[in-house]
């Protein structure tokens, strides 16, 4: 944690979420991400165990309930700290969340983040969803035959765009791998740098491919069941 | 949160909603999506003489994305191109009185137009 100084006796704070001389709770600063809330580094493989084990730990330290007796400042410092740290959590814990995250975090830096839109995809979908219309009016006119072809078809596309969910995911899984890497590299060589801006690109490319197909999943879901 | 009456109504009686052939002369086709959530949206505009005599759209999204792009299929209507080319989310902001969260549902619909724009001008010039 950089802090430089504590907000209650004003000497240098060196502990790393309580002053070491007056032991009085710090903020969680106001500018430290949610990895640096659990003094973790910008990396994306966490073992879910050591964020789990290190959540817990830091809920015990700032919970309000051991702040009653405390001063106001004292008290909101807990409160502020405890929903801090929970939403870091959420978002830490989740895999996807996290490297959405990461992704959001580095983009200050990265020109041109906005991924070209696959058209592709966007046609597929649109297809797709005009067989659900022409699905839904099947079943309300009781267009048997109709609607079981349609339905056969659309199970069909279904599975294959599950398939393609899992691919973008392991995708995704080994991009993971390679921001892990580069993060060890030194930023300063430009290599290094370009190859993170690629790589933070091809993140944000799959994470929202991935949001595209999981809305049109859903939706096939929520209609042949 | 609720939804303004006029979101409510572009939902519940979408104006233009469907599509022309995309190969049909003088059609421009934009489709575009929102990869924080996911929304598609499709906007098409037909024009003669540099005018826009119809405009349809399918969206599949949120209710401020449908009510954003039913409601530019209308205003599309009889302008020029390049008065369209005009239209800016803000309008539509403005128009649905669309909460901040939703900013970006009239990105989109903006976004959709400019694209039908760009293919009916890519297809007009490559015919001259």
């Amino acid at each position: 944690m950089a802090r430089s100084m504590c907000w209650h006796c004003q000497s240098e704070v060196t502990g790393e979420y309580f002053c070491d001389r007056c032991v009085k709770v710090q903020p969680l600063s106001k500018d430290s991400d949610y990895f640096t809330c659990f003094a973790l580094p910008r990396l994306l493989t966490i073992d879910a165990q050591t964020l789990e084990t290190k959540f817990y730990e830091l809920s015990r330290a700032f919970h309000p309930d051991f702040f009653q007796r405390k001063t106001d400042a004292e008290q909101a410092i807990s409160l502020d700290n405890s929903a801090l740290l929970n939403t870091a959590y959420r978002t830490l814990k989740d895999p996807i969340r996290r490297a959405e995250y990461l992704v959001q975090l580095e983009a200050g830096s990265v020109k041109d983040i906005r991924t070209s839109p696959p058209a592709d995809l966007f046609e597929e979908i649109l297809e797709l969803q005009e067989d659900l219309d022409d699905f839904r009016a099947a079943c309300s006119d009781d267009q048997t035959s109709e609607r079981d072809r349609l339905r056969a078809k659309l199970m069909d596309k279904r599975e294959h765009l599950e398939r393609r969910q899992q691919t973008m995911e392991s995708d995704l899984r080994s991009l993971f791998t390679t921001w892990d890497h580069l993060q060890t590299q030194d930023d300063r060589n430009q290599a290094v740098r370009a190859e993170k801006d690629a790589t933070l690109k091809h993140m944000r490319e799959i994470l929202s491919n991935r949001t595209y197909l999981r809305n049109i999943v859903n939706d096939l879901t929520a209609t042949i069941g | 949160m609720a939804y303004s009456e006029k979101v409510v109504d572009h939902f519940n009686n979408p104006r233009n909603m469907g599509s022309f052939k995309k190969d049909e002369d003088g059609v421009g086709t934009g489709i575009v999506g929102a990869p924080e959530c996911g929304d598609v949206m499709k906007l098409q505009i037909k024009v003669q003489n540099d005018t826009i005599v119809d405009a349809k759209f399918k969206t599949f999204g949120c209710g401020s994305a449908i009510a954003s792009s039913s409601l530019a299929t209308e205003w599309l209507k009889g302008k020029t191109v390049d008065e369209a080319n005009q239209i800016k989310n803000t309008d539509i902001v403005q128009e649905l009185n669309l909460p901040p969260v939703k900013i970006h549902c009239s990105v989109l619909a903006e976004d959709a137009i400019k694209a039908a724009l760009a293919d009916y001008k890519k297809k007009s010039g490559e015919q001259q």
